[in-house]
């Protein structure tokens, strides 16, 4: 199962960025401009949301063709899934 | 079904995470029991699949769009605390480096798209086993369930939390949110859900194959 989890990770990173085909957000996910637009204000929430700055923000290296963020993106995702998995079972392993 | 920051009542952000961080703590418990050299390169896999599959933005009738979670898949053959952890972790994950999704939605992102969507997916798996189809409709409903929640918590902030008529927090309620979300996904991101969760469950349970 190894091997074909592995193969079936590949497949669809490869394939990653056909996600970029459609611009539109998913419902409930629009930026402030949509929520002033639509109600008139903007709710007091949005207004004081601080948020980090992402390093990739909305899977974009910034100053990079979409393709290339979305790759690159998509790459470091799967290394830092990865990277927590090993680092958790590095410390069950210590403890036991 | 990323909520986002500002999105939240104080309340719901902090009934949120109090609902949450015991049942990371058990389902941290369930991962290291099932963590060893075998599985956990196929966790991590199906982990990272997730966090790919929810790149795959599918665009629906009325200029929203959507993806498949891959929840039910990692819930169905592994379990469902271990499908709630894996999701919780990619959220994470999306959340401090990609900016989809709110940290301080960070619990109930997790609820919904992580521990509904898995034990939903995986009861209705462990209920329909002899149909050839079960994984089709056990990622179809996991998900649905996930939307249904999502729904219910946006839904709820303007009904609780205005000030002179205006919402503080996510402005519409569950007239709205319901049959717009729960709908699309019924309609459009469960069969993608169900799709995938068929198909790639099939490929890694068949016994025989050239891939071997």
């Amino acid at each position: 199962m190894k091997k074909r989890a592995l193969i079936i990770l590949l497949f669809f990173l490869a394939l990653v960025p056909l996600g970029l085909l459609t611009d539109a957000p998913a419902w409930g996910e629009w930026d402030n401009e949509y929520y002033e637009k639509v109600l008139g204000f903007l709710p007091e929430g949005f207004k004081n949301a601080s948020g980090l700055n992402p390093i990739l923000p909305d899977y974009s290296l910034p100053h990079t063709s979409p393709v290339i963020g979305y790759y690159v993106s998509a790459i470091v995702g799967v290394v830092l899934v990865f990277a927590i998995y090993f680092i958790l079972a590095k410390i069950i392993k210590g403890k036991n | 079904m990323h909520i986002g920051d500002g999105y939240l009542s104080p309340t719901t952000v902090a009934v949120s995470y109090a609902i949450a961080i015991p049942l990371w703590i058990y389902g941290f418990k369930k991962l290291k029991e099932k963590l060893n050299e075998e599985t956990l390169p196929v966790i991590g896999a199906l982990s990272a699949l997730s966090f790919i599959i929810m790149m795959f933005n599918v665009p629906v009738p009325g200029g929203t769009s959507g993806h498949a979670v891959g929840a039910v898949l990692i819930s169905i053959l592994f379990g469902p605390w271990i499908g709630f952890i894996s999701v919780s972790l990619v959220l994470l994950l999306q959340a401090l480096i990609f900016g989809d999704g709110g940290i301080s939605a960070w619990a109930v992102n997790s609820l919904s798209m992580g521990f509904v969507g898995s034990f939903v997916g995986y009861y209705v798996f462990k209920a329909l086993k002899k149909f050839k189809f079960a994984p089709f409709i056990s990622g179809w409903s996991g998900i649905v369930a996930s939307s249904f929640l999502v729904a219910l918590v946006l839904g709820i902030q303007p009904i609780f939390w205005s000030h002179n008529g205006h919402p503080l927090y996510f402005p519409f309620d569950l007239k709205i949110t319901i049959p717009a979300l729960v709908g699309e996904h019924m309609m459009f991101f469960g069969i993608v859900e169900g799709i995938f969760t068929q198909v790639v469950y099939s490929f890694l349970t068949k016994k025989e194959g050239v891939l071997v």
